[in-house]
């Protein structure tokens, strides 16, 4: 069996469980069952889901952020300060929301199943000039900021402004934009960091969530022998990505201080009162999942009490 | 399933990278027989596709996820952001002759340096370089200075396979001076700043261009056939064509200050240009029925030239799955040689790549491949100066410089040269009668001067480099 | 810089057809060159709305991709009709009468297999964003400000579905020709009488700009 995997960009520790899948599955299988990853050779990003419902490959990975219609059920897992801390805890959150019935409906639709989550740590925003680190702050900010996290700058009087993520380090070098939120490694490979003066290191407003899946014909045309092969490796994948990941943030300070970025601590107050203009977003998002014949209430008390369930000691 | 063909059983152990070669033999054969580029490798990628499906899910299956999987790929491709300049750099080039811009650029060049051995064309490179301030597409430009300078030449009596190949290899130079819709291109590919490589291009670009001129004019001293100087004007003359010319710097200011000053992205600063030359064009009487002639025009050349993206790009997709450019990657990677050597071959593939394909569509094919090629070869560790004498960043946007140069190259050598084709049908629709091989017949020694300009900037990347350093 | 059509008219039906297509593709042209002109409006206002008002568009990138569907596929089949497709005229270019018509009919056959293909696969392209039961109708939306995506993917079929036509009414054409034989056959671009472009030469330049 040779599955082809759609994944985007470069080889990257976003990608490194998909990588270390392979090499599993591979070995354990006798060279039997193996993968061909493609970094944009298969599909562009926002279609890989379109991709597995056609059949064009057997497994891909997506961002839920990307196209919200696509898969409305997870995009819980994307609102702002939902309150995840670390990466297992979003682990254990996003495995709970995906083993709900409304996802694994939605899912199917595109012939779909998650295999496994690849958890980003928290977006922080870095900007050029004085650091903001309160929320008065943001007034008139123009932030590089898509969906639920700009829904949230813009409820404190914040500027959501259009640029492509490629376009971000131009938008932010002219002063189209002051600031921008990514995770730490597209800081890293959109060089906003390269001409950033600071980044918040604590103000967490939620991240995107991106899952693998596998074309549900596929998997299901594999053998047992296989099947079990696959499924074993799917915790090893991630046991990799979070150690790899870890790594990668360690090695963050060190970038920080060479790129001569100051480390902006927000204050616990300034970030209540945030998380406080995201209620309204929170109470938005179960309406219009209700309004969409999901059950919304159900999806959003999942999450939150996945996310209490699993917090750090 | 029921299958009347046994598809997987017929392709069974037929290699997929196999049939991509052969695939590709046919469509060149497809392309010489005079089928539409765009649909002959919208066709051959859909043909490979059925190929690659039907042998792995058989003949019903295998053709409706071909055809599910070309279908995505015109609507994908098509509505990326970075693709919107386009349009609007053509658009720009078609406002600014109903601005009257080109035609007062034309006659300047030609009142200051006719007189030179083969002047007209010489005069046609330095308009074509002065107007290649304003527009991003070498495409455009080559349209639009094809309706002014061709029949001025033809009227005295230049040769006209001489005169069509001057405007074909002229407009190659709006994709060096900035603005350049295909450096943007570039740019986003790479994830490099857009601002530097736009400025790295302003110089290339000048040296492009003189060494077009020098060979214009070392031409017409060895053939005076070709076309005579044309001489005469006197002083005063020539400083009253000047201020026709103006407004192309006050377009170039507001193009470059946008961007520099934060008032813009680049995508956008493209569009405050047409806005500018478009007040113009109106100031300059302009009515509704020529807005509209603009209209028709602009958006049949973004037709063709979306309509060539997405064919390749269906073409190449099936090229992803038949993982050919990955065989690439591991020849290239593989070769026991140095770093200048390696980079020879490579401009030596996009020669070939760039007889058949458009510059856009052979860059999206390629980069993903060549950038990290050439970044390995430089392989300079964070800070520090590569195996090419600069550092990562550098080696980024003198690579970007380079690969444009020879993305530009192919606009004008056969059998499928963009430029070339374009003059041959402005001058078909002007009733010129000059044909699509008169005019590669003409373009074929700035093929020679594209080599001389790569050598250059190869031996002396400071050219590229030194505005994007002022940048810091 | 109006474009000389070189296309042939007569009182057959064909001709009455070509010309009634033409009409919807020159408007659909037309459309989509409008669309151009809007996209560099809307540029202009972003920019200036976001550094004088700091209001800039929201969703600007996901407004501007929608309506390049628009003019990135609306003027398919009239660049078609009026010859516009880059090719190479090597070949078909020496070729005069029957042996012609054959080379183009045959090109025109390839072109209309693969459009029959995309119509297809550009059509389920928008059925995977379009869903009668769905808030919009929407299955797909775009990443800023969750644009339904479907009308956007909507406008490529429908652009293909009257290429498609162009293309029949162009193999029904080049088909005539090959029947009747000759050089002046109606409905398609033909290639230039040299001599009557001779003619017309000089009057172009004078009139230019
Ligand atoms: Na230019
Ligand atoms: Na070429």
């Amino acid at each position: 069996t040779e599955w082809n995997v759609s994944v985007w960009g470069k080889r990257r520790a976003f990608t490194e469980h998909i990588e270390k899948l392979a090499e599993l599955v591979a070995e354990r299988s006798g060279g039997e069952f193996t993968m061909n990853v493609s970094y944009g050779g298969l599909s562009k990003n926002r279609e890989n889901l379109d991709g597995i419902s056609i059949g064009a490959f057997e497994m891909a990975q997506f961002c839920a952020g990307y196209h919200r219609d696509k898969n409305r059920a997870i995009t819980v897992l994307e609102l702002p300060f939902l309150g995840v801390q670390t990466l297992e805890q979003e682990v254990a959150v996003a495995n709970t929301v995906y083993a709900h019935p409304a996802v694994t409906e939605e899912m199917a639709q595109w012939n779909a199943r998650i295999l496994m989550t690849s958890p980003m740590p928290q977006y922080n925003i870095v900007g050029t000039g004085e650091p903001r680190a309160t929320v008065d702050s943001f007034d008139g900010m123009r932030v590089r900021a898509t969906g639920g996290i700009g829904a949230m700058f813009e409820s404190v009087g914040a500027v959501p402004t259009s640029v492509t993520a490629t376009e971000a380090y131009n938008a932010m070098e002219s002063g189209v934009v002051d600031t921008v939120a990514f995770a730490q490694h597209a800081h890293l490979s959109f060089r906003t960091i390269d001409i950033a003066d600071w980044w918040t290191e604590n103000l967490n407003p939620g991240t995107v969530n991106c899952p693998v899946v596998v074309n549900t014909d596929a998997l299901e045309a594999l053998s047992d022998e296989h099947r079990a092969i696959l499924d074993a490796a799917v915790t090893e994948s991630i046991d990799y990505y979070l150690t790899n990941y870890a790594e990668l943030l360690e090695g963050w300070e060190a970038t920080l201080s060479e790129k001569g970025v100051q480390k902006v601590t927000v204050d616990a107050a300034e970030i209540a009162k945030l998380a406080e203009g995201a209620q309204p977003i929170h109470q938005a998002w179960i309406e219009q999942a209700n309004a969409d014949g999901l059950p919304g209430q159900e999806l959003y008390d999942l999450a939150v009490q996945a996310v209490a369930d699993n917090a750090p000691e | 399933m029921d299958q009347f063909i046994d598809m997987k059983a017929l392709l069974d152990g037929v290699s997929i990278f196999n049939v991509s070669l052969w695939l590709s033999g046919l469509l060149l054969v497809l392309v010489l027989i005079g089928v539409r580029v765009a649909f002959a490798a919208a066709f051959i990628g859909f043909i490979g596709l059925c190929a690659f499906f039907m042998q792995k899910q058989g003949f019903d299956r295998g053709l409706v996820t071909a055809a599910k999987l070309t279908g995505q790929i015109p609507h994908s491709k098509s509505t990326t952001y970075a693709l919107s300049l386009i349009p609007t750099f053509i658009l720009i080039g078609y406002l600014a002759y109903y601005a009257g811009l080109t035609r007062y650029l034309f006659e300047a060049a030609k009142r200051w340096i006719g007189w030179t051995p083969g002047g007209l064309g010489v005069a046609t490179v330095f308009a074509t370089a002065g107007f290649a301030a304003v527009s991003g597409a070498s495409v455009a430009t080559s349209a639009v200075f094809a309706r002014i300078a061709i029949p001025e030449m033809l009227r005295l009596g230049y040769d006209k396979r001489f005169a069509a190949g001057v405007v074909a290899a002229g407009g190659t130079l709006a994709s060096l001076i900035p603005p350049s819709a295909i450096l943007v291109i570039y740019a986003i590919i790479v994830e490099e700043s857009v601002g530097k490589l736009l400025l790295a291009g302003f110089l290339p670009g000048l040296v492009s261009a003189l060494i077009y001129a020098a060979l214009v004019m070392g031409l017409a001293r060895l053939r005076p056939s070709l076309g005579p100087a044309v001489g005469g004007y006197t002083w005063g003359q020539r400083f009253a064509s000047l201020p026709g010319a103006m407004p192309i710097l006050l377009v170039v200011f507001i193009i470059v200050y946008s961007i520099y000053f934060g008032w813009a992205t680049p995508t956008e600063a493209g569009a405050l240009g047409a806005g500018v030359v478009l007040t113009m064009a109106i100031w300059k009487g302009m009515r509704w029925q020529q807005l509209k002639g603009a209209l028709m025009e602009a958006a049949k050349l973004t037709v063709m030239i979306f309509a060539m993206i997405w064919g390749v790009l269906i073409y190449v997709r099936f090229l992803g799955f038949a993982r050919l450019p990955d065989a690439f990657a591991e020849f290239i990677t593989g070769l026991d040689m140095g770093p200048y050597q390696i980079l020879l071959m490579i401009l030596l593939v996009y020669v070939v790549l760039g007889m058949f394909m458009d510059a856009i569509g052979m860059l999206i094919l390629t980069l993903p491949i060549t950038f990290p090629a050439v970044m390995a070869l430089n392989g300079a560790e964070a800070g520090g100066v590569g195996a090419l004498g600069m550092t990562n960043q550098e080696a980024a946007i003198w690579f970007g410089i380079i690969v444009v140069k020879m993305a530009e190259l192919c606009l004008i050598t056969p059998p499928i040269g963009l430029n070339c084709f374009v003059v041959a049908g402005v001058a078909q629709d002007a009733k010129m009668e000059i044909s699509v091989q008169d005019v590669f017949r003409g373009a074929s020694p700035f093929f020679v001067a594209d080599v001389a300009t790569v050598a250059v900037l190869i031996a002396f990347p400071g050219i590229v480099l030194w505005l994007p350093g002022l940048l810091g | 810089m109006a474009t000389m059509s070189s296309v042939l008219t007569d009182d057959s039906s064909l001709s009455r057809l070509d010309r009634a297509l033409l009409r919807v593709e020159s408007a659909l042209n037309l459309a989509s060159g409008v669309v151009i002109f809007a996209l560099v409006g809307l540029a202009i206002y972003n920019v200036l709305a976001r550094k004088l008002l700091n209001a800039p568009v929201p969703g600007y990138v996901d407004w501007t991709e929608q309506f390049m569907a628009v003019f990135a596929f609306l003027g398919l089949a009239y660049v078609q009709r009026e010859g516009g497709h880059i090719r190479m005229d090597l070949v078909v270019g020496k070729l005069r009468g029957r042996l012609l018509w054959l080379f183009e009919w045959l090109s025109v056959v390839f072109m209309l297999i693969v459009t029959t293909a995309l119509i297809y696969g550009t059509w389920f392209h928008f059925d995977r964003s379009f869903d009668w039961g769905a808030p919009n109708f929407s299955t797909d939306s775009s990443i800023d400000i969750s644009l339904p995506l479907w009308p956007a993917k909507l406008a490529v079929p429908v652009a293909l579905s009257i290429l498609w036509l162009r293309l029949a009414l162009q193999i029904w054409a080049y088909g005539r020709g090959l029947r009747r034989g000759g050089d002046r056959i109606v409905a398609v671009p033909l290639p230039e009488d040299p001599a009557e472009q001779a003619n017309k030469e000089a009057a172009t330049v004078a009139g230019a700009d």
